[in-house]
């Protein structure tokens, strides 16, 4: 039991599978598409505010040329 | 009467290996030529194949010279990753990010998209592979060569050749890979789903302050991201910023042709048969398409999640979650052609579009975290 939990779990096609590569890999996933949503989430809101500040600014100078 | 035996040395040195090699170069030319596979990347890549396998070869470096596929591998992809980098200048130059910022919250099935990576790293664990090397497998599903080549040499990982290729030749087979595994996770009644497209208006001042918002927010989240994300950014901001016009054809035309013609050939340095002709290979070949299917169904069920919770007339085609890969612009092709195929008055090529590019940041994004979460992992 102690090994499944540390060091080497059982063998697999390609050598050992190691527990800490494995909790490794799980860590991997959940901060690497937690750090990937969050960016995309962080630069979703930027271009939310760029397009309102920017388009209202255009639509104003867009009037005044008229 | 003089020895002739040198002249027999490279055929006396062909070993069963080298001879397999030569045909996956024969095989990565023919897919190019006959088939029109990526054939940027893989024509190079095969010939590239054939050169490094002969035996002695002078393109690898010996007691007596340096060779010139080995010094351009260690000066352009070992030494910094020049060439992917430079590369990404003359991708970041063609793509537009118009639809994208005008419907935005394509940006999400960007970033889910990237599932597949994440997964097939648990896959390559489970089968035995060390961390480095399933995170460098993991990678193949972004979808994107270069990033791939880049974090693979990053993290040394001993099949950086195979991942090259098998990024590549899975880019090329988008169009038969994603209709298959779409219709497998989506009803009829889910594909026929309309999706009205009433674009915002983008200011100049948006596309130009974009890019440059881009690259500080990776990089302040993950700053080994900076490199791949900010020349990327870079390529864009020369398109956008409306004064460097010569620059930005320079970067969408001469540079990413020079760059290509190297990068497939430099490549071909880790395709040696000693490192390439193993069981190894195989399994990372599986893997690769394993990542690519998994890519796809995140971005799609991803959109059948948010669909859950939106009502009726707002709902999302969830194959436009599938356009959330980086293979642009072939990936919002195939989605817009499915959507035809169940209804001929039903586009959803723009919503695919931005979904496409926004995988194209995800993509880098996604190799970024890798590199920066792979310092304390391994």
């Amino acid at each position: 039991m102690s090994n499944f939990l540390l060091g080497s779990m059982f063998q697999s096609l390609m050598g050992p599978v190691e527990s800490e590569s494995l909790w490794g890999a799980l860590e991997l996933l959940l901060k690497g598409m937690g750090g990937i949503l969050l960016v995309m989430l962080l630069i979703f809101f930027v271009i939310v505010i760029l397009n309102k500040a920017f388009s209202r600014q255009k639509k104003e100078q867009d009037s005044e040329e008229k | 009467m003089s020895d002739f035996s040198f002249l027999l040395k490279g055929v006396q040195g062909i070993t069963p290996q080298i001879l397999v090699m030569w045909v996956i170069g024969g095989l990565l030319i023919f897919l190019a030529i006959k088939k029109d596979m990526e054939p940027a990347l893989l024509l190079p890549m095969g010939f590239g194949a054939i050169l490094v396998n002969i035996p002695f070869s002078g393109v690898l470096n010996s007691d007596m010279a340096n060779g010139i596929i080995e010094w351009l591998f260690n000066v352009g992809i070992h030494a910094a990753e020049a060439m992917p980098l430079l590369l990404f200048v003359g991708v970041g130059a063609m793509i537009d990010f118009g639809p994208l910022l005008s419907n935005p919250k394509m940006l999400l099935f960007g970033g889910a998209a990237q599932l597949g990576i994440f997964i097939t790293v648990i896959l390559a664990v489970l089968l035995g592979f060390p961390l480095k090397d399933a995170m460098s497998i993991g990678v193949i599903g972004a979808a994107d060569g270069p990033t791939s080549i880049l974090v693979s040499q990053q993290l040394k990982s001993t099949y950086m050749g195979a991942i090259a290729v098998a990024a590549y030749s899975y880019m090329a087979l988008v169009p038969i890979i994603q209709p298959i595994t779409i219709k497998m996770v989506t009803t009829k009644k889910e594909r026929l789903i309309r999706m009205p497209y009433n674009p915002k208006q983008v200011s100049r001042t948006t596309r130009i302050l974009f890019p440059i918002i881009v690259t500080l927010i990776s990089g302040l989240i993950a700053p080994d991201s900076v490199a791949l994300v900010g020349f990327l950014m870079f390529g864009n901001l020369l398109r956008e910023c409306g004064k460097l016009e010569s620059l930005s054809q320079t970067a969408q035309g001469p540079l990413a042709n020079l760059v290509t013609i190297f990068l497939g050939i430099t490549i071909a340095f880790q395709m040696r048969a000693d490192l390439f002709v193993n069981w190894g290979t195989l399994i990372v070949m599986v893997l690769g398409l394993f990542a690519f299917i998994l890519d796809t169904v995140g971005g799609v069920l991803f959109a059948k999640l948010i669909n859950l919770f939106l009502p009726k007339e707002k709902k999302i085609n969830p194959m436009v979650g599938g356009a959330g890969i980086s293979a642009f612009p072939m990936s919002a092709r195939v989605v817009q052609k499915m959507a035809v195929k169940e209804d001929p008055e039903n586009f959803v090529l723009m919503h695919a579009v931005g979904a496409n590019v926004a995988g194209q940041i995800g993509s880098v994004v996604a190799g970024g975290i890798i590199l920066s979460l792979a310092s304390s992992l391994l």
